[in-house]
């Protein structure tokens, strides 16, 4: 009796954020942490591609370089996959299946499509001369800007690839969770999100 | 959790953003072919690549249906970190151009 009393005399801190401050299950939440460190990490990247092409005299003209309506595509793929992967997750909402395997299985060929699509972009560049701190285009960190940058994100796209066939063949098992799902989509859209700050900062600017 | 909530209306939400996402690329690339100023070309980009992730964080990452404390905690940290990288190096970036011009 004197316990609760005392309890109920000193409050709650406004800080100690309940039992849950995010409304999220841990697993979500760790891929939340995931999410904002590679953020970074993708943001210092950025950063000094930046400070490199503000710190050179001259630049190459981009839509000399690469082919920009293959570029698009990349980016169309790239897209689309997103919305198969939401699909997937809104379907593995609602217990549909047949949606969430559909979802999954387009999501992972157009990771695949773009990886290809990178492999080949990466090849035609090698062939004309470029490599990790020499070109033809007479701006040397201008390759090792676009190595680097699509480097690491192709890396991220090869994970995505992975960790979506393993929850596909778990899908089919039966051992995945509506939430599984959704983490899985939640890595798979970061990977979108990045493209998008590339395909702006590196191929329009 | 928050995510079943919009989810009962089927898979509309995708594809709308999906839709808006192809949308805002088609301009963007439409800026590279009209030649606008500089400047302007510049900011409009920024700008639609911003209205982009917020869209795909918002809508495909669901970042929108989510409590404030994790959209706060995302967001906000992201952004400010990304805008201090910039702000920093920026004025650095143009000092060097400077100096291996005048050496």
């Amino acid at each position: 009796m004197a316990k609760s009393q005392a309890a109920e005399m000193v409050p709650e801190s406004l800080w100690s954020g309940g039992v849950s401050p995010f409304g999220v299950s841990w697993q979500k939440l760790m891929m939340w942490i995931f999410i904002i460190t590679d953020g970074l990490l993708f943001a210092g990247l950025l950063a000094g591609y930046g400070f490199l092409r503000l710190a050179s005299p001259q630049w190459p003209d981009q839509t000399q370089v690469f082919y920009m309506p293959f570029i698009a595509f990349m980016t169309f793929v790239l897209i689309t996959s997103s919305a198969t992967m939401g699909t997937a997750v809104g379907a593995a909402r609602q217990r549909d299946r047949r949606w969430m395997v559909r979802g999954l299985v387009l999501t992972i060929l157009g990771g695949l499509i773009f990886l290809g699509c990178q492999a080949y972009e990466w090849t035609h560049l090698i062939h004309q001369g470029a490599r990790l701190y020499t070109n033809p285009w007479g701006v040397p960190h201008f390759t090792a800007c676009f190595f680097v940058l699509t480097g690491f994100h192709g890396s991220h796209v090869l994970s995505g690839v992975i960790i979506l066939t393993i929850t596909l063949i778990r899908t089919l098992l039966g051992k995945t969770t509506p939430e599984g799902v959704e983490i899985a989509g939640l890595y798979w859209h970061f990977v979108d999100l990045v493209w998008v700050f590339i395909f702006t900062l590196f191929y329009l600017l | 959790m928050a995510a079943t909530e919009h989810t009962h209306g089927g898979y509309r939400l995708y594809w709308v953003t999906w839709l808006w996402l192809l949308i805002l690329t088609i301009f963007m690339l439409g800026f590279e072919v009209l030649r606008m100023p500089r400047f302007f070309m510049v900011l409009a980009l920024i700008v639609f690549m911003l209205v982009k992730a917020a869209f795909i964080a918002g809508n495909f990452m669901h970042l929108r249906f989510e409590r404030l404390n994790l959209i706060v905690t995302v967001a906000v940290g992201l952004l400010i970190t990304g805008a201090v990288l910039f702000v920093l190096i920026y004025p650095d970036g143009l000092r060097v151009l400077q100096l291996s011009r005048t050496s």
